[in-house]
């Protein structure tokens, strides 16, 4: 994770104890913060020393004065929760489809493993949203897409609320001939929008263009085409189609 | 613990403890026991996070309704129930103000709220007091400047990025003095474990 920008001036090393206080501390964003949530979910002991120095920073909140809320607060928490209980308890309904939601989840995050654990937690983190409350924005959408048959994959993850799309390529590694593009197949089913070259070995997030993410839906189809390096030469047809998948929703 | 507080916040801990407990072990009801306890902290909190009242109450919302769903995961043996729950509101806080920069800049951090003195508020003291006194007297031992950082870091809610921009360096720079900090407070922190 470290850069020589990052150790300029003879910063000390940054281990896992120090992103864990920067994390505590609140000062990592973006990709980053993914990785120190994936981290979480998956190192014990990450965990244990991000709890150690909540615990620590903790006493400083003495410092800050206490505020009064509004009445309607404890009425909306009270709401939330009756309307989470009534739902528990219609096992038919909306339970059993949270239930399935939260079966399917688990799954993912099994079959996705360590690799790309910081989408996984930026989903889970994301997913859970609708879950605590139905008015809330979509749910994620996730396509594994199968490389081959040494069973490297590659996670996207397109959360429609902030049109991200997070692009999960750990395990993969550069060729230096070749570069893999990923397509979006447009809603007619025949016209191919690029979504960029992959970065082997990285998670990478981008914004989607409002044109492209009208496009994307349940059942999205993706392509991987193999190109020269750089990525399809303008003017040139599309490399040969190595991978597919399919956006759903967790 | 060696420090005797005064019956008040001493009370209100034992009330608090017993709700999580009640809560911890699947009695709901004990939910509007721990927000009428702690509800004028935790806002405080988010408030002071946020700038944003309205962000700050949904903000607040969030953590209770968390709370609630996840009570069995929280352990009854927990040394102080108020400061893990302040750590939870300053970490539910801080999601929301990083995810809002995720929305592409929703939520905008407003420094209108000065920053607090250095000295905790004596009605406040709702957090274990000889923890308290270590963490002070651990950052006291960090040079001003660097400090003066991590607070800011604490009490703003500033990323790095930001915290480099306001002190006009940079960022490499910036990271270079907290972490430097940020690893001398580790070992001051654990050598008060040890002893």
């Amino acid at each position: 994770m470290s850069t020589p920008e990052d150790n300029a001036q003879g910063a000390p090393e940054r281990d896992d104890p120090m992103i864990a206080a920067e994390w505590s501390l609140g000062l990592l964003e973006g990709e980053e913060l993914l990785a120190a949530r994936g981290k979480y979910a998956t190192d014990p002991a990450f965990a244990w020393r991000k709890e150690w120095w909540d615990g620590w920073f903790a006493p400083l909140a003495d410092a800050i004065p206490g505020a009064e809320p509004g009445e309607h607060v404890w009425q909306a928490i009270a709401a939330r929760v009756a309307a989470q209980r009534a739902a528990a308890a219609e096992p038919e309904q909306l339970g059993a489809r949270i239930a399935d939601l939260q079966a399917r989840l688990r799954r993912w995050r099994w079959i996705a493993g360590l690799a790309s654990a910081a989408a996984v937690v930026a989903l889970a983190w994301l997913a859970l949203g609708p879950l605590r409350a139905p008015a809330e924005p979509p749910a994620p959408m996730v396509a594994a897409i199968p490389l081959g048959d040494g069973g490297l994959r590659l996670d996207v993850t397109y959360v429609p609320e902030s049109r991200r799309m997070i692009v999960t390529a750990l395990g993969l590694a550069a060729d230096g001939v070749h570069d893999h593009q990923l397509w979006l197949v447009g809603a007619d089913g025949r016209a191919l929008h690029s979504l960029g070259v992959i970065a082997p070995g990285t998670v990478r997030s981008m914004a989607v263009p409002d044109e492209l993410a009208a496009q994307i839906g349940e059942g999205a189809r993706l392509v991987l085409t193999r190109e020269p390096i750089g990525g399809k030469p303008a003017g040139a047809a599309a490399g040969p189609v190595v991978a597919r998948g399919a956006l759903g929703r967790v | 613990m060696a420090t005797r507080a005064r019956p008040g916040p001493e009370d209100t801990r034992a009330a608090l403890r017993q709700a999580m407990a009640r809560l911890a072990a699947g009695d709901e009801a004990a939910l509007e026991e721990v927000y009428r306890l702690t509800r004028v902290k935790l806002f405080g909190i988010t408030l002071r996070i946020l700038g944003d009242r309205k962000e700050a109450e949904d903000a607040l919302q969030d953590v209770y309704v968390q709370l609630w769903q996840r009570a069995d995961r929280y352990d009854p043996a927990r040394a102080s129930p108020i400061a893990w729950l302040a750590a939870f509101a300053r970490n539910r806080a801080i999601d929301r103000l990083r995810t809002g920069k995720v929305r592409g800049g929703a939520v905008e951090i407003e420094e209108a709220l000065p920053l607090p003195d250095e000295a905790p508020l004596a009605d406040a003291l709702l957090i274990d007091a000889e923890q308290t006194a270590q963490i002070h007297q651990c950052l006291e031992r960090l040079d001003a400047r660097t400090r003066q950082h991590i607070r800011d870091a604490f009490f703003g809610g500033l990323t790095y990025a930001q915290l480099a921009e306001r002190a006009g360096v940079p960022l490499g720079t910036m990271k270079s003095w907290i972490r430097r900090g940020l690893q001398r407070l580790r070992a001051c922190l654990e050598a008060s474990e040890a002893a």
